[in-house]
């Protein structure tokens, strides 16, 4: 059989130019226009508000390649972030903070990927309550209120540097590392590859789709928790809006980085190129003094060119 | 041996048995006492008609579905197969239709998808060795590929491939394979044939279930005949003929008629397509249909059939060509070609012909509720009264006009959808494969059903896979081949030969 | 005849309608919620809070009437809160700045529908699932009425304006009079015209749908322009209602009628459900939450009970549905 000669190019390399030519073009974009864009401390600005955003967005991808969808992820996030806040006030622990997030935000992640996988209710359905519900125990535990003077050890870890580099920056490359790790090299990573492109396959191996689905919505919820804490160091507070909308721009990120929303296909460098990329939009027209509210607005208008091209390409 | 053939007593133990296997779905007995065996380094033919309990065979096989009587001996060992994982440790593994490989996993990770070999770290993957052990299965089986290419770039022929290759791997000695050549060329057939060859020569029994009378003849060493989920008989290719074949499968003379009234002289043009041409793969489709007139599209399962009948109502785009139908072109949507007077009858009806949840009423007069209210003020009550017009006219067996349509038999549901065109009016009526899935008693009175609306003066285009249909209802036919039309068949031509004669590859 | 022996044993469909007993068991959860009510809170049963009840309700309604028939295609709509929001500003702005109340309602229930024909452009023209296209289209129409408003608040109407959302007529509140009138025109185009039997089978199965002949992407069009049209007609009472304007005030709008769509017993999988069960569901949910407003629960619990009546009223429908299957 003489026909791996006819096999093209792996699948990664031809998707690279997609998001490049967005970040490219952006760039040069905000080069010429904005002006201060291109110094050193403006992009190292927007490295660093680009990692809560890589926290929620690199599980968001592999929820994704499993057909699904987290909207529920910017209000798990707030409420993880007011937990920390609430925590570490009262025990002066930025670990126990850290704990308390974690344990919320997995037990949101459980509970929607029970709700998928279990219940059968489609995700964006599904996430659209537990988002309602996470809003309103923010807004039960806040009492709508901001929650002020946390520890030092908290607020601490988003100005810290480690070797010259910002501890947020460390740390998303440190999850990037480890979902890496596990999406191309584990069985696990190679079973979410499965749930998205053929759930059968998985059921003839002997596998319980199920419990792989509630895990990797599991893994959003407690990366929820995490980016929570940075949140939480971030705005030296906990407030009850904190993540309103974050999981739109991850869900951006995502889509702009060339993740199918069909079929089980991901693609994590992608990802955070995207991050970056909507992390240069926003900086870019925030330089020139357009409102967060235009930012908001052409991350919509990013979102739907992005799947709309993905529409075009899947049908190609 | 209960079945006692006289070629069992010389072989040696079967690797697999099965003794009176009977399962029962409500209202179906899928398969009624069945016994066969498979021998080491056979293959053995499964023949039968749709419905005749093959899949079913199939399925309680590997494990899916649980016998509800029978018994199972492994090389003369009494076994249970209650679950995949029973079959898998028996060695049998099913090569399905529809694969079960992930499209964005390589070859390696799909041979071994839950059977990983660990790497060091707990959790992760041997890269090496996975890579190492699929590459040498992938020799095994003589297919040269690089293990870490990904399976979406494969065609179909080598998924199949991948699909063998996992089935071995798992030291499969019993492979099941479902129609493995239906999606396959002729070159991707014949690297098949010579795989199935050397499975053969290392002992693997085989399992192949083929609706082709050639390939029963080149491959099979032995052939089990189902019909109506009981085995008719067990018998070698070099003691029968097809002819005989056919007789065993449907349990009745070849050549039994179906009630048609031919007419003598064809009505005006109805149809005429000219050099049609659609991205679907179809080119330069000349077509003519006339009034009065039950004309065939045949040829091969992919040859471009439906397609064509797809782009004449509009349901695909098309890149050049003309309808004309009733003497304006038509070009657009299928709300367009529907408008004018073209019916579809698709092939799947349940996914593309009827909202199965609604009632028998809803979709009987769904596509005429333009003509049933022209004012556009629907009544429920004036709908069902024509449901209930059509129901007689067509003995839809239903309880109420109100009964859920997914809750009907195969044929009745089958006389909802010709029956929503009928209430629209419809001139033209496309049939794609009109008896797929129905039984013998439904099918004349569908054909009965065509003969009298084309007798009133509608016309029809027929696709059907069943020559002898095409034979028998057909006024003339139309043969494809490759996306073209590879000839035209006038009634006193229209033979099976004929048509597989035109519809082969190689013609 | 094999058929007819087989189609014999088919038990038929009981005397009812499957759509009428759903129906009839939402009205008794409706009563049951009324009669707790009356004997947890004595005010419950007064009429200042029954006629606030049915104007609640029916704020609720306009925007969940038209998202039903969104949901009726399997589909859904997002964006509805954030048109509103944007409807109302927009309205609110051409009042202030002509005078005329007549040309503002206009322009809010035009920027409603142009908002609505675009979500349904992107579902049918660029192919992009509902749900993600109404989400994307939720934030595109937030950031653009935060940035048109930036940060002000309209404020004070023409009198006779601010009738329409606070007036009374007969001793009603006047927007129960177009609650009325609403969902006489939503149950009639539902259930009595071929456009609402089209929708009903799109939703049923739009494959099945397009090959029988119906015009599915113009059906889908309708139906999202006349979801976008609901929620500027909600926009308009909100606004005279509010007798203010402001950017946020659709926040917390969608949830809600997406809770009413789903209580009311309209599959989020497409082909059943009723206006008149939207109705019913904006009623349940409406007499919830003020349940928990007399109860004197804070109002910051009420997303977290909508979020669980969402998932609820959606468990509900995957039991009956699998029920039937």
């Amino acid at each position: 059989m003489r026909e791996a000669a006819v096999i093209s190019q792996p699948n990664p390399l031809q998707r690279i130019p997609g998001v490049a030519i967005v970040l490219v073009l952006l760039i040069a974009l905000f080069s010429v226009i904005a002006p201060g864009f291109l110094s050193v401390a403006n992009l190292s600005n927007v490295l660093v508000q680009s990692t809560i955003l890589t926290m929620l967005a690199l599980p968001m991808t592999l929820i994704i390649m499993t057909e699904g969808l987290d909207l529920s992820m910017g209000a798990v996030l707030t409420l993880t972030s007011l937990c920390v806040a609430i925590v570490s006030l009262a025990t002066k622990s930025m670990l126990l903070g850290l704990g308390a997030g974690l344990l919320v935000g997995a037990t949101f992640g459980v509970a929607n990927g029970w709700l998928v996988a279990i219940i059968g209710i489609p995700p964006f359905v599904a996430t659209l309550g537990t988002l309602g519900m996470a809003q309103g125990l923010s807004l039960i535990v806040s009492d709508g209120q901001s929650v002020v003077g946390i520890p030092h050890s908290v607020r601490d870890i988003y100005s810290a540097t480690l070797l010259g580099i910002p501890v947020p920056v460390v740390m998303a490359l440190v999850t990037y590392a480890a979902f890496h790790g596990l999406l191309y090299h584990t069985r696990f990573g190679t079973y979410i590859f499965a749930l998205g492109g053929n759930r059968e396959a998985l059921r003839y191996a002997g596998l319980s789709p199920n419990r792989l689905l509630i895990a990797v919505y599991a893994i959003g919820g407690a990366m929820a928790g995490i980016a929570g804490l940075l949140m939480t160091a971030r705005m030296n507070s906990g407030h009850p809006t904190a993540g309103l909308g974050l999981e739109f721009d991850a869900i951006a990120a995502v889509a702009v980085g060339g993740t199918s929303f069909e079929r089980g296909n991901g693609w994590l460098l992608g990802t955070v190129l995207g991050v970056i990329a909507v992390g240069v939009l926003r900086n870019g027209l925030n330089l020139i003094s357009l409102p967060s509210s235009v930012q908001v607005a052409s991350v919509g208008v990013l979102v739907i060119l992005a799947l709309f091209l993905d529409g075009l390409r899947s049908r190609a | 041996m209960s079945d006692g053939l006289p070629i069992e007593v010389t072989l040696p133990t079967p690797l697999l048995e099965l003794r009176g296997i009977s399962k029962e779905f409500p209202g179906v007995k899928a398969l009624d006492d069945v016994s066969f065996a498979i021998y080491p380094g056979e293959v053995h033919m499964l023949l039968g008609e749709n419905g005749a309990g093959k899949s079913s065979l199939m399925k309680v096989l590997c494990g899916a579905y649980r016998a509800d009587a029978g018994e199972f001996y492994h090389k003369g060992e009494r076994v249970a197969i209650s679950s995949t994982a029973d079959a898998q440790k028996l060695g049998i593994a099913v090569i399905f239709q529809e694969f079960s490989l992930v499209p964005y996993l390589d070859i390696a990770q799909n041979i071994f998808l839950g059977r990983e070999p660990k790497g060091r770290i707990p959790g992760t993957i041997d890269r090496h060795r996975i890579l190492a052990d699929a590459r040498r299965v992938l020799d095994t089986i003589g297919f040269d590929i690089d293990p870490s290419t990904t399976v979406d770039k494969l065609g179909v022929a080598q998924q199949q491939m991948v699909e063998i290759a996992k089935a071995i791997s798992q030291n499969a000695r019993i492979l099941v394979m479902d129609e493995p050549t239906a999606a396959l060329s002729d070159r991707e057939t014949e690297l098949l044939f010579a795989l199935i060859a050397r499975l053969k020569a290392d002992g693997v029994a085989i399992v192949y279930i083929s609706h082709r009378m050639a390939e029963v003849f080149a491959l099979g060493d032995r052939i089990t005949v189902l019909r109506d989920g009981r085995r008719i008989d067990g018998v070698r290719p070099a003691d029968v003929t097809p002819d005989q074949l056919v007789r065993m499968m449907v349990g009745r003379n070849v050549d039994m008629t179906y009630p048609r009234n031919f007419a003598d002289k064809p009505g005006e043009v109805l149809l005429e397509v000219k050099g049609l041409t659609a991205p679907t793969g179809i080119f330069d489709i000349n077509i003519e249909v006339r009034r009065g007139e039950i004309v065939g599209l045949c040829g091969l399962v992919g040859s471009g059939r439906s397609e064509v009948a797809r782009a004449i109502f509009g349901a695909d785009p098309v890149t050049s060509g003309e309808i004309i139908f009733d003497g304006k072109t038509i070009s657009g949507e299928p709300d367009l070609a529907a408008r004018r007077g073209i019916a579809l009858i698709p092939e799947s009806r349940k996914s593309e012909g009827l909202a199965l949840l609604r009632s028998v009423s809803d979709n009987l007069v769904v596509s005429a509720l333009k003509k049933l209210f022209p004012s556009g003020l629907f009544d429920q009550r004036s709908a069902q009264r024509t449901a209930d017009g059509l129901i007689r006219q067509l003995r839809i067996a239903t309880p109420s006009a109100r009964q859920t349509v997914g809750l009907l038999s195969g044929g009745n549901q089958q006389k909802v959808v010709i029956g929503k065109w009928l209430a629209a009016g419809s001139k033209l009526f496309i049939f794609d494969e009109p008896t797929r899935g129905i039984d013998i008693g439904a099918k004349s009175e569908i054909f009965a059903l065509i003969d009298r609306l084309v007798a009133d003066g509608a016309a029809a285009l027929m696709i059907s896979s069943e020559q002898i249909e095409i034979c028998h209802v057909c006024d003339r036919a139309y043969v494809m081949r490759e996306g073209r039309i590879a000839g035209h068949l006038t009634r006193s031509e229209l033979t099976e030969e004929n048509i597989v004669r035109l519809g082969m590859h190689h013609a | 005849m094999t058929d007819i022996t087989k189609g014999a044993i088919v038990p038929p469909r009981s005397f009812l309608s499957q759509d009428a007993v759903q129906l009839f068991y939402r009205l008794l959860a409706a009563l049951l919620i009324c009669a707790v009510l009356a004997v947890l809170s004595d005010s419950f049963l007064s009429l200042g809070n029954i006629l606030n009840v049915l104007r609640q309700a029916s704020l609720t309604f306009f925007i969940a009437s038209g998202l039903t028939l969104v949901v009726l295609t399997a589909g859904l709509d997002l964006s509805v809160g954030a048109n509103v929001a944007l409807s109302a500003c927009i309205a609110g702005t051409i009042i202030h700045k002509t005078g005329s109340p007549a040309l503002g309602i206009l322009t809010g229930l035009a920027c409603g529908g142009i908002v609505g024909l675009l979500n349904g452009i992107m579902v049918t023209a660029l192919r992009i699932p509902s749900f993600i296209a109404t989400y994307g289209m939720l934030w595109v129409l937030n950031g653009l009425t935060y940035w048109y408003m930036a940060g002000e608040t309209l404020h004070g109407f023409p009198a006779g304006f601010r009738q329409i959302g606070s007036g009374y007529l007969f001793g009603l509140p006047i927007p129960v009079y177009l609650l009325l009138v609403f969902l006489g025109i939503g149950t009639l185009f539902a259930q009595r015209t071929i456009w609402g039997q089209e929708i009903y089978a799109i939703g049923a199965n739009p494959v099945a749908a397009r090959l029988s002949g119906i015009p599915v992407a113009r059906r889908l069009l309708l139906v999202y322009a006349v979801s976008g049209t609901m929620a500027g007609l909600a926009s308009i009472i909100f606004l005279s209602r509010l007798n203010s304007a402001e950017a946020d005030i659709g926040e917390s709008l969608t949830l809600p009628a997406i809770a009413a769509v789903l209580i009311g017993g309209t599959s989020l999988f497409g082909g059943v459900g009723t206006v008149f069960g939207t109705f019913i569901g904006a009623l349940i949910l409406t007499l919830v939450l003020n349940g928990m407003n007399l109860l004197s629960v804070s109002a910051n619990w009420q997303p977290l009970v909508t979020g669980i009546i969402v998932i609820l009223a959606v468990w509900l429908d995957m039991k009956t549905r699998r029920r039937a299957q």
